[in-house]
């Protein structure tokens, strides 16, 4: 069961084509990786399913139905270019700000204590935003966009800003929030987080859709029969013709190769045992930050 | 809304009141405390060719005249070189002063005004009797005295049930004017708060999560109503606050020092005591409830109108340096507001005065300056409905404009590219 189903939107802002029939599909209970370069039409997607923008048309269907204005309330939002008023008390920002999304306020207090004890920022509650560090500023945006339990999260660039260790705390934080049930929309172009935490991703450029998949199908799809292998002594491997060729790599540790078409890895393996000690051979899977730009070039 | 619980903003809230009072008493206070401080004495030496008006310049407190014969005068710099430090000036009255009703006054340094003022006097009363004793008619002085006619025109009006009130223009338009200039002020600053907030939330970014929360509309009329609603209770505590402290004034009888004031500051002004009066029943014969009922209304619709102008292009720029562009047509329109109203004020009925409190952007102001001159209901009511209804015009082309305006950054919007959002 699809938790978001965009289908076919266009979104067109004054002669330029933002969304360009573009189709998404985000399983209940998933991490989703919505990728792609700047400019490509990411955050107007976003805009539309969290309804700040219309589309020109397309529909967007959450849980099976055309999404309403009250749905809103269901979702938390992170956008890319934080924002808090500057000038109030942490505690009154988040409360605030919980309370537009329909939460009580009782609840909304107790929620708060709750996540600033999580985040370490018991003690600033009382402090004006602009007092706090930025990244103390981003923990406190974090908190505003989840302290009302959304179904949806959508997540602009979330590990901007962030050190390290607060980065992993974040990393934490949201896959317990998709163990709770929520369905997280991950928007960004840091392929490492992608790879550490999306299950899924969708790649959009210049307005379009040009990949969409499981992170392990992409891989696959994308591998281009690489493998680093490992041998004993000194002696470098060489290229056999026909079977496979040595590529300068300095990147792994080991040798790199690549099969020839039409040859096999057990007469690769084969071959090499007889001419060396074989240690090790391993498939080398091509990084989502390799099929990204591969991808993305190749689209441009 | 952020800006209520600002302390400053309180702090203003209940302090303005008494700084409007206190304004009233300053003018008082400062000529009090002047009289008081300046002992300073003005020498003045008299040199009398005339041989006979000398006395006319009476010593007090503040002048000292030193009399000085006139004939073996030479140069009158010299008699000022020759009495160096003793002398400020020296006056020299010429021998045929009643005819030419003049004298000359010389001096290193510019005399003051109330130093011109009272010698002035001292001369005129002097050659005046000497005048009238010239006909030699022991009568003349008291048949001029009770020729002296000094008219009053008390205009009153009839009520309802046609009972007579007195009634004052000038309380009138006064009135008027105040209620035109409060409706000035407040919907300039607070239109300008209400553009503010919007360029703040937009530029701080939180814009995006907000719109997230609710419709960009819901969020616009949102803070429209409530700085608006702010706007009204503050009025709603200065006419409270302006009520009692009026209340604890005429208790303590300070209002008798403040009708003398006019006295006090030169003017000469008769019968404090019954220009009180009449100005009290003046102000009992204005209808304070549809005044005030009235001045809520347009204020609501001036408000409604420019507050949604302001909103909207705020929504345009990026950074409230930028607003000027946008700022300054609804500026100036507001100013030819303010001075059409008080052009009207001397013909509050002309048909200037009756245009403009029609169309609705400078009706807000101009209506103010007529309401207290009983404005007829048909022209009251198409005013207000015009008013209302471009009001919610503006408000729907704000809506579109600041709905696409919140959201976009980068470079600067004309007036043009404006106009295509709100398709």
């Amino acid at each position: 069961m699809n938790f978001i189903d965009v289908n076919s939107v266009v979104k067109q802002y004054d002669g330029h084509l933002a969304l360009d029939h573009v189709d998404l599909h985000v399983p209940q209970g998933a991490i989703y990786g919505l990728l792609g370069p700047n400019g490509a039409g990411k955050t107007s997607l976003i805009r539309i399913i969290n309804r700040i923008t219309r589309a020109d048309s397309g529909t967007v269907l959450l849980n099976g139905r055309e999404m309403v204005q009250d749905d809103i309330a269901n979702i938390g939002y992170l956008p890319e270019e934080r924002g808090l008023y500057k000038k109030i008390k942490v505690a009154d920002e988040i409360v605030y700000l919980a309370r537009l999304k329909g939460m009580p306020k009782p609840l909304a207090v107790s929620e708060m204590e709750k996540w600033l004890e999580r985040f370490d920022l018991t003690e600033w509650r009382n402090r004006k935003v602009e007092e706090l560090s930025k990244g103390m500023q981003q923990k406190v945006q974090f908190i505003t966009t989840v302290i009302h339990r959304p179904q949806l999260l959508i997540f602009d660039e979330p590990f901007s800003g962030f050190d390290p260790v607060n980065a992993e705390q974040l990393k934490r934080e949201i896959i317990q929030l998709r163990d709770e049930g929520s369905t997280i929309l991950f928007s960004t172009h840091n392929m490492a987080s992608v790879e550490e935490i999306c299950e899924q991703i969708t790649l959009i450029n210049h307005s379009r859709v040009v990949l969409e998949g499981k992170v392990a199908d992409i891989k696959q799809q994308h591998k281009k029969n690489l493998f680093v292998v490992n041998v004993a002594g000194e002696e470098n491997v060489v290229s056999k013709e026909g079977l496979f060729e040595v590529v300068p790599n300095d990147e792994v540790n080991g040798t790199l190769i690549k099969l020839a078409n039409g040859a096999t890895l057990h007469d690769a393996i084969a071959h090499l045992n007889e001419h060396h000690t074989l240690i090790g051979i391993a498939e080398k899977m091509p990084s989502m930050n390799e099929i990204f730009i591969e991808t993305v070039q190749g689209n441009a | 809304m952020t800006v209520v619980g600002k302390k400053s903003f309180i702090i203003m809230t209940i302090l303005i009141p008494f700084l409007l009072i206190l304004l009233l008493f300053v003018p008082i206070m400062m000529k009090y405390i002047n009289d008081k401080t300046d002992s300073s004495e003005m020498r003045i030496a008299v040199v009398d060719k005339s041989h006979n008006y000398g006395g006319a310049f009476k010593d007090n407190e503040k002048y000292r005249f030193e009399l000085m014969s006139g004939d073996s005068m030479d140069k009158t710099y010299d008699i000022y070189k020759k009495a160096s430090g003793r002398v400020d000036a020296i006056m020299v009255i010429p021998e045929d002063v009643l005819e030419r009703q003049q004298v000359d006054l010389f001096s290193e340094k510019t005399l003051d005004e109330a130093t011109m003022m009272y010698l002035n006097q001292c001369l005129t009363d002097t050659l005046s009797k000497a005048k009238i004793a010239s006909f030699q008619d022991p009568d003349l002085a008291d048949k001029i005295a009770q020729s002296q006619v000094n008219a009053v025109i008390k205009s009153k009006k009839w009520n309802e049930n046609g009972e007579e009130q007195e009634q004052s223009t000038t309380i009138a338009s006064i009135i008027g004017m105040v209620l035109a200039f409060l409706t000035y002020t407040f919907v300039l600053s607070y239109g300008a708060m209400i553009m503010n907030s919007v360029v703040e939330e937009k530029t701080n970014r939180i814009v995006e999560v907000i719109v997230s929360s609710c419709k960009p509309m819901e969020l616009m009329m949102g803070k429209i109503i409530g700085v608006g609603l702010v706007g009204l209770t503050q009025f709603a505590i200065w006419v409270v606050l302006i009520g009692i402290a009026m209340g604890v004034m005429g208790f303590m009888g300070v209002g008798g020092d403040v009708s003398s004031s006019p006295e006090a500051m030169g003017m000469n002004m008769p019968e404090t005591e019954s220009t009180m009066a009449s100005m009290m029943s003046a102000f009992a014969s204005i209808n304070w409830l549809s005044l005030l009922g009235n001045f809520v209304i347009y204020f609501i619709g001036g408000y409604l109108l420019y507050a949604s102008l302001f909103a909207g292009f705020g929504s345009a720029v990026d950074q409230a340096s930028d607003s000027s562009q946008f700022t300054m047509p609804i500026i100036l329109i507001m100013m030819v507001a303010l001075y059409a109203g008080i052009g009207c004020m001397s013909n509050p009925n002309g048909p200037m005065a009756v245009w403009c409190s029609i169309i609705p952007f400078t009706s807000p102001v101009v209506m103010m300056v007529r309401l207290p001159f009983d404005v007829p209901w048909w022209q009251l009511l198409l005013s207000i409905v015009l008013l209302f209804a471009t009001a919610l015009l503006c408000i729907w082309i704000s809506a579109r404009i600041y709905r696409t305006g919140i959201l976009l950054y980068g470079k600067k919007r004309s007036f043009k590219e404006i106009v295509t959002w709100i398709r």
